[in-house]
């Protein structure tokens, strides 16, 4: 008898611990919830090395704004499946929500899942963002028909990084054009192969599938057709594609810039290629292993950033992305950006948040860390430790193939997810060999059209 | 009521609401259009089916995952049937070494991917980048689509050969020596007492471990994930990467939800086909 | 002497084998654990170096990331998912093996193929449930997420057992007036130890190893070992030294763990299999 009370007393301890464990603690302050990736990388000032910490300066701004700033970590691609869930289950769990330009900020933009901002600089200006510093191609990056929904942190446009001393070496020098281009990786090829280098390429690209190539590969579309020759005419909106009823065109104007990446990837780079990510790309160059890095230049300054090859920290340098047969610039484009979700309870603070995470002190502390010259705003793009580190030229440079850019050499669609990871999954393939060029591209052809017309957008 | 009832009562609550209850719900799911960034779910019948089965993403998934599962099941199997009837016997060392064996047991999947990917990266690996070009061995494993799968097989294989090993000892160790002292006296040769002695009698262990393994197998994630992401292209492409990212890459949960039941109506077949035989 | 050689080439091929299988068990472990102790840079090189002065850079960047928590959180997920299991699964499993009729004769089977959809398929439904119950980044989350895993497999192979004690145990019990809980608690569990003790093991093992769903359930409180891990050695993470030190970290009570479960596994799912 006493024996059965013992035992539902364990249970009824047990439930209670259970329970005790589901209780969060109570907050006095607003709690603001950010969910993003690369933790420890993005605002270590804030959120220490460990992504983790209390910061002085995180504590500072929460005193004086009232608010309880929660981080969230987590990586790149299990971040999207949190967000995921959280908007199928429609509860706006977390306010702050990591959109890249690639993809995140086009679905949830459409989707209806952030909240419009341009109004905000209005209504609520804030002493920690000023729009006017921020170069606007940054900030297009993040309008979905005009309406913006997402502010940048770090970004990137496109750029070559090489090594100087190996092209002195073979009297060669940045390329203007792609047709220079070739010339200039058929000389490196030739040079190192002449003399028995087996371990060093004349370039290093990312070709893993999914949607690691894409913003690479799309910018040599767009470089090789002249306009974003996904639709045709170039429409880059549904509402455009709806008027116009343009058909893909994956196997006409796209192929080109699709082929001579696929090719340049094959000939010029290194074997694993066709599974390498930006990492890979990063570390091959800081390794010293390859002499040309492009087009996403950021991650030749991160390469640089973690080298200890001398010749690697001698003698990088940063060169304009060359124009191809189209008329146009080489593009790769992307903004690190956040968005607010429209099913936040605190949208106010929220902003707050934001315009502190993505302000000028933020830009800042990130140029000084890093040290890479990719930042959203002309006064940080000028200040000193930059200027110091590359030179005035340098950062003009960097400056014009910012103003050069164009942040729409792909189409801004509620689709653009799964066509990024086709692109690129289609350009792996043929990179590794799997399937030949013609093969891929008509695969996406015919996707395409199946997806358009079941999207309603013919009709 | 009878008692077996009211013992049952509790586990029931439990599995029904949730371990059966999402399962309806995925049902639910897969007969409605449900797409992320669009609006509404509208009723769409079969439809989710019929696209994901006549899809190419399916076939070639179809063709990866059949692969994979038989190949890490099979291999395992022979592995760690090996292992635990040389550790069925006494050796020196014979703790320790079941010891190490066992080790990978409680090596999370996702560090076992990530070990073996660091260990065999074509341009940082110790085997990819070091080892093996020295023995003239060019091409990169990960990468290369022909590679890629095997080597996500054998990054499986080590990490759950374990558990087979485990669960076939325990059927080995079952079985007793006076049976084997008494064949032999018959005069019968080794093969002939695997055969007809210990085959017969480790069929319930057997019939675990394959079960496990196979469901297993077919719904790995984690490690394949870390190591390929499916690639290159699509080489290492199982159901469960197909899956994951039709849901949350492509956002459209109705087709993940059809192709999450079909799996599910294919672990079923096949389990009860693997009992069926054997028993 | 021909049977004496020949024995011991059998003893050597036989060792030989088990070599070669170790090596394979260990290599990619042991170098995990020594570039651990390397820069990024010469964890990376080729070739490399095999003596070089170590630094701990990893390990202080591994410490300060939560690690504490992490384990923690996912040794009381695992422990109460045992204790869990274990209640619920031991007297489901004797129940069912008690229920003479003809649908019980495959139940063990049907509960068990609840288990088999795919994870992709049931995590979004589970989030909505537990979403709507507030439970999210709770442990309890992952715990009940678990059970999912856990308990079709437990009273599948625990009603296997139960239906291979002999009945006249418990009718004996019965006679000589005990109730159904007590003959449980005092008859049949001691006798059925082993293979309680099995499935214990695996059930710890599979929730300590599980990531899916402890990822898409937790945020900061409630994360787990695998979710810590790989939210550290995801894309943005390009830090390899970071990442095996903390596969490394957690290798650790893995390691002291796997001493004794393997044991009990093997012990108890050999009684199990006994008759």
């Amino acid at each position: 008898m006493r024996k059965k009370y013992v035992r539902v007393g364990v249970i009824l301890l047990g439930l209670l611990f259970l329970v005790s464990l589901m209780v969060p603690g109570a907050l006095a302050k607003t709690k603001i919830r950010v969910l993003c990736f690369a933790q420890g990388f993005a605002w270590p000032e804030l959120f220490g090395t460990s992504g983790v910490e209390e910061t002085e300066r995180l504590k500072q701004f929460e005193e004086k704004e009232g608010i309880d700033v929660q981080i969230e970590w987590g990586d790149e691609t299990a971040v999207r499946q949190k967000v995921a869930a959280d908007l199928a289950a429609g509860t706006g769990r977390y306010d702050l929500v990591l959109v890249g330009s690639d993809g995140g900020v086009q679905t949830y933009g459409y989707g209806g899942f952030l909240e419009p901002l341009d109004d905000y600089f209005k209504r609520y200006p804030s002493e920690y963002f000023d729009p006017e510093d921020v170069y606007p191609q940054f900030l297009d990056a993040n309008r979905v028909e005009g309406v913006l929904y997402a502010l940048p942190y770090y970004s990137f446009g496109a750029g070559i990084i090489y090594r100087k001393d190996i092209f002195d070496k073979y009297g060669l020098t940045p390329p203007r054009t792609t047709d220079e281009l070739y010339q200039v990786l058929e000389a490196l090829k030739s040079g190192l192969e002449g003399e028995g280098i087996t371990d060093v390429y004349p370039l290093t690209m990312r070709g893993a599938p999914g949607e690691e190539p894409s913003l690479d590969l799309t910018g040599f579309v767009y470089a090789w057709a002249g306009y974003p020759a996904w639709f045709e005419g170039g429409a880059i909106t549904p509402k455009e594609i709806k008027e116009k009823k343009a058909m893909p065109i994956f196997t006409g104007d796209f192929a080109p810039g699709f082929q001579a990446f696929v090719e340049m990837c094959q000939k010029f780079g290194p074997p694993g290629i066709s599974t390498h990510t930006w990492v890979d790309m990063m570390n091959i160059y800081a390794m010293g292993k390859a002499v040309i890095l492009m087009p996403s230049a950021i991650n030749g300054y991160a390469a640089l950033g973690i080298t200890e090859n001398e010749n690697v920290k001698k003698y990088t340098r940063f060169a304009k992305i060359p124009t191809g047969p189209g008329g146009k610039q080489i593009q790769s484009f992307w903004t690190f950006s956040l968005g607010i979700n429209k099913d936040s309870r605190y949208k106010k603070e929220a902003w707050k948040v934001l315009t502190f995470l993505m302000g000028k002190e933020s830009m800042q502390a990130f140029a000084e860390r890093t040290q890479w010259p990719n930042v959203t705003m002309k006064s940080v793009l000028y200040s000193d430790v930059l200027i110091k580190k590359y030179g005035i030229e340098e950062i003009k440079l960097n400056e014009e193939s910012i103003l050069e850019a164009d942040p729409f050499y792909f189409p801004y669609i509620p689709e653009l997810n799964e066509y990024m990871d086709r692109i690129g999954t289609a350009a792996s393939e043929a990179i590794a060999k799997t399937k030949t060029i013609k093969d891929v591209l008509s695969g996406l052809q015919t996707w395409a059209m199946e997806t358009m017309l079941r999207g309603g957008y013919y009709k | 009521m009878r008692w077996q009832y009211k013992f049952l009562i509790p586990s029931l609550v439990i599995l029904l609401s949730i371990v059966a209850f999402p399962t309806f719900f995925l049902f639910y799911i897969s007969l409605h259009q449900w797409v992320l960034f669009k609006r509404g779910m509208p009723f769409t019948g079969i439809e989710n089916f019929y696209l994901i089965l006549t899809s190419s993403d399916f076939l070639q998934s179809l063709k990866v995952s059949l692969i994979y599962t038989l190949s890490s099941t099979v291999l395992t199997f022979v592995l760690g049937l090996g292992l635990a009837l040389i550790l069925n016997e006494e050796l020196k060392g014979r703790n320790v070494i079941r010891t190490i064996i066992a080790l990978p047991l409680v090596i999370p999947p996702v560090v076992a991917g990530f070990a073996w990917k660091f260990v065999l990266n074509r341009e940082v690996g110790i085997i990819g980048a070091y080892l093996l070009p020295k023995i003239g061995f060019m091409k990169s494993l990960l990468a290369d689509p022909s590679l890629a799968l095997g080597s996500v097989i054998v990054a499986d294989i080590w990490s759950k050969t374990s558990l087979m090993f485990l669960i076939l000892l325990a059927g080995l160790q079952a079985v007793s020596p006076d049976l084997y002292e008494a064949a032999r006296i018959d005069g019968a040769s080794s093969p002939q007492i695997f055969s007809y002695i210990t085959l017969p009698l480790i069929k319930p262990a057997i019939i675990i471990a394959l079960i496990i393994r196979f469901i297993d197998a077919f719904n790995v994630f984690d490690t394949i994930f870390v190591m390929t992401s499916g690639g290159p292209g699509t080489a290492t492409q199982t159901f469960p990467l197909l899956g994951w990212k039709i849901g949350f890459l492509y956002f459209n949960l109705g087709q993940a939800a059809a192709l999450a039941i079909v799996m599910l109506f294919m672990t079923i077949g096949v389990s009860i086909l693997l009992i069926r035989r054997i028993m | 002497m021909q049977v004496k050689s020949h024995k011991k080439l059998k003893k050597f091929t036989l060792y030989l084998i088990i070599s070669i299988y170790l090596v394979f068990v260990l290599f990619p472990l042991l170098w995990l654990i020594q570039s651990s102790f390397k820069s990024m840079y010469q964890a990376l090189k080729i070739p490399p170096d095999f003596i070089w002065t170590p630094t701990f850079e990893a390990y202080k960047k591994a410490l300060g990331g939560g690690m504490l928590r992490a384990f923690l959180n996912s040794a009381v997920v695992s422990l109460s998912n045992v204790f869990l299991v274990l209640l619920l699964g031991i007297t489901a499993g004797y129940a069912l093996a008690n229920l003479k009729t003809r649908a019980s004769q495959n139940i063990g089977f049907w509960i068990l193929s609840v288990r088999m959809a795919p994870a992709f398929g049931i995590i979004v439904p589970l989030y909505i449930i537990l979403r709507s119950f507030r439970l999210v980044d709770t442990i309890l989350a992952v715990m009940v997420a678990h059970l999912t895993i856990n308990l079709p497999l437990a009273i599948w192979l625990l009603k296997g057992y139960f239906e291979e004690i002999p009945s006249e145990l418990a009718e004996a019990a019965v006679v000589d007036g005990a109730t159904r809980g007590q003959i449980l608690l005092y008859i049949l569990i001691p006798v059925a130890l082993p293979m309680i003790v099995a499935v214990a093991a695996l059930v710890f093992l599979l929730s300590w190893n599980e990531f899916l769903f402890a990822f898409i359930l937790t945020s900061e409180q409630a994360r787990t070992v695998p979710v810590l891990v790989a939210s550290l050695a995801g894309t943005m993470r390009f830090d390899w030294p970071l990442m095996c030190a903390l596969s490394t970290l957690a290798l650790i009570p893995a390691f002291v763990l796997v001493v004794y479960l393997q044991r009990y596994i093997v012990r108890g799912l050999t009684f199990g299999a006994v008759k």
